[in-house]
């Protein structure tokens, strides 16, 4: 996999909670060359299936998220656009942010901000708000609203590029990346037998309320589950006690979202692979899909596997690619030790 | 001249660090010159001769320079401090990227997840210690390899036409100055006309001190850009003026109270020629009249600035009207100048 070169490719396209389309047809058209089917579901999410040959084989369910947050335009003042939030902006990112209006045809915008030299020291040590800002887009009144009508999505403008030698840095890596190592582990998996029905999933709406990810899970129906997603990297103004460095390998989740069997196998394969990873603790909510995927139907066996990322729901969001090589690695591993015996998960 | 201003805002020149776009202008401008010469402080002063001989007569004055970084620490973790090199809000700062040094290394201004943020921490905007440049590097040594302190970083940002009739970019301020200037260049002038591209503006307008000493017009029109903030929200008072309005003519601003005769010579320039104008409605801000003006005995001034929004920020957005009505309005003050002259 050339992480470089398809999270270039991926990341560059829009797709905030809710309008994923170009981000979705991306997804299929990569999954297509490595499964023998593919569709959507009714929430727009992308489904890839390889099928293992053998009657009623158990299905595992591997998801990575293709939504990126972002914001919606709320209403128009002098030409100007209000707008919320599409999931966890963090408010500090938007002042002189570059964005694209997804308008047809899309428009560039730009989140207005004052000049230093009429503002105050105070007023500049302040982070504003949502509400308190506006995108310009250029556009008089009247061009504004015919343009770009209010409920119009925007996400912020640019893709992915390397930064150093390992890292990958730009937007929407939460969870692209995800859904990029997907495709590596698929990659690894391909002319190999398998003991088990894989569904490759690149869900909608995971930033806002998972819809995309609880509906293709009711009906896929998995048995087991791997969620991929985006923890916490280091970063020098973060607390070590709350992050993974970079570079440290895949994080395994371990806690109530985490089926003990799958976690317990996960270290022991990285351990017998030798594949670097770390574990994340989590008390409750994974806050990834594996989270309401836990309790589809009759309840699936989930686990968390997740890729460090520094500056998460920022358009600088950076990960490591040989993190991303290795969570690849070890998906691909825990695909091939779920032969016959998946039977008994 | 769009052309021309696209160009240069590709350049980078963060104050200090003023080469790349004095080279650029030195290959521009060497045609036309009939004198040209850098100083100490890396102005690019370039003489043309005109129809009139006027000698030191009058003066056209834009900034290389622009607002941005500079490296003044490498962690152990191989992470950048910087300082801000002019006036820059930080919170424009953020996550944006950076390009640094001669080989321009890309690099991002990081900062921590907002989930790892507690509520009160939100609310303010990062302190400018607190901020770092993240260029990928795994410790000091591999950040050693790639950029060294004292270097400078510009931010990125594409320039292109915006909207309707707008134009988006980096370092319009001031290369909108520079762009007319270079225009003129080509042009053939009414009379003697000095150029003077000066160097770090914005870290107290150093480099116009040695400009106006050593050319000491008797008259200088500083081509420059200022602060809109026609915002929704915005009290109207503090609104300053909005692009789009004409070439803003100033009375009077942070630094400088201008000549009165100049200025109502440009108001009336622009009314009978049919130029749109505007003043700043707001006073604020400064350039690099207060230096000339002060210099020696004194010199006369006037500024002509383009408005633009979101000044000393990586995305500034201007008129393109506004910026071929400055040059318009130049030329016409050119042509007066020479006129009195005779």
């Amino acid at each position: 996999m050339n992480y470089e070169q398809t999270l270039g490719r991926l990341c560059a396209l829009s797709g905030p909670s809710g309008f994923e389309g170009e981000a979705a047809r991306a997804a299929a058209e990569l999954l297509r060359p490595l499964t023998d089917e593919v569709y959507f579901t009714r929430t727009g999410s992308v489904v890839g299936v390889r099928r293992c040959g053998r009657e009623k084989a158990r299905r595992l369910l591997l998801d990575a998220h293709l939504d990126e947050i972002g914001l919606i335009v709320t209403g128009h003042e002098e030409g100007f656009l209000r707008f919320a939030a599409l999931g966890g902006v963090d408010p500090r990112m938007l002042p002189d942010r570059e964005v694209v209006l997804l308008a047809d045809p899309p428009v560039y915008g730009v989140v207005a901000c004052m000049p230093p030299h009429i503002q105050t020291a105070e007023d500049m040590d302040k982070s504003l708000p949502v509400k308190d800002l506006v995108m310009d887009a250029g556009l008089s009144r009247e061009e504004a609203e015919r343009r770009i009508p209010v409920g119009t999505p925007a996400v912020y403008r640019g893709g992915c590029a390397p930064l150093g030698e390992q890292l990958l840095c730009g937007k929407a890596l939460d969870d692209r990346a995800g859904f990029a190592v997907l495709l590596d582990a698929l990659e690894r998996l391909q002319g190999e037998k398998l003991g088990v029905d894989l569904y490759v999933l690149g869900s909608t709406q995971e930033e806002t309320h998972s819809s995309g990810a609880v509906t293709a899970a009711y009906e896929i129906a998995p048995h087991l589950c791997v969620a991929v997603d985006v923890t916490h990297g280091d970063s020098p103004d973060a607390s070590k006690n709350e992050t993974f460095p970079l570079g440290g390998g895949p994080v395994i989740g371990v806690g109530p979202n985490c089926a003990r069997l799958l976690s317990d196998r996960l270290k022991q394969l990285a351990r017998e692979e030798d594949i670097p990873c770390q574990i994340e603790v989590m008390a409750g909510s994974s806050g990834t899909n594996a989270w309401p995927i836990q309790i589809s139907r009759e309840g699936v066996a989930t686990a968390v596997l997740s890729v460090p990322e520094r500056y998460m729901h920022t358009p600088v969001e950076t990960v490591c690619r040989q993190d991303l090589e290795n969570a690849a690695r070890l998906l691909a591993a825990l695909v091939r030790s779920l032969g016959e015996e998946a039977e008994r998960c | 001249m769009l052309n021309a201003l696209k160009q240069l805002c590709l350049l980078n020149g963060v104050s200090g660090d003023e080469d790349e776009v004095r080279r650029y202008l030195i290959g521009r401008a060497e045609p036309h010159a009939s004198r040209l010469s850098t100083d100490a402080l890396g102005n690019l002063i370039v003489l043309k001769k005109g129809r009139r001989s006027a000698g030191n007569r009058v003066m056209l004055c834009a900034h290389m320079d622009e607002v941005g970084v500079i490296v003044t620490r490498i962690t152990e973790e191989g992470f950048l401090k910087f300082d801000f090199v002019g006036g820059v809000d930080r919170r424009v700062a953020v996550g944006k990227p950076v390009v640094i040094g001669p080989n321009r290394v890309p690099g991002v201004i990081g900062l921590k997840a907002v989930h790892l943020t507690g509520r009160e921490e939100r609310k303010k905007a990062p302190k400018t210690d607190s901020l770092y440049l993240d260029i990928g590097a795994k410790d000091k040594k591999s950040a050693e390899e790639r950029v060294a302190l004292g270097d400078y970083g510009a931010f990125v940002c594409e320039p292109e036409e915006f909207g309707e009739g707008l134009f988006k970019a980096r370092a319009i301020d001031d290369r909108v100055g520079c762009a007319v200037m270079l225009k003129l260049l080509e042009e053939e002038l009414p009379l003697d006309v000095t150029f003077a591209f000066t160097a770090q503006e914005e870290v107290g307008t150093r480099g116009a001190f040695g400009a106006a000493f050593s050319v000491t017009p008797e008259i200088a029109l500083v081509l420059e850009t200022t602060t809109a903030a026609d915002l929704p929200g915005v009290e109207s008072h503090r609104r300053v003026c909005a692009p789009g309005r004409g070439p803003v003519i100033s009375y009077m601003d942070g630094a400088s109270i201008y000549d009165r005769e100049l200025f109502e010579t440009l108001c009336r320039l622009s009314e009978k020629n049919g130029i749109p104008w505007q003043t700043k409605e707001y006073i604020a801000g400064g350039n690099d009249a207060r230096t000339i003006q002060r210099t020696k005995a004194g010199v006369r001034v006037a500024a002509l600035s383009a408005a633009v929004r979101y000044l000393h920020a990586p995305a500034g957005v201007g008129s393109t009207a506004d910026f071929e009505n400055m040059l318009k309005l130049t030329r016409l003050f050119l042509a007066e100048i020479a006129e009195r002259s005779e």
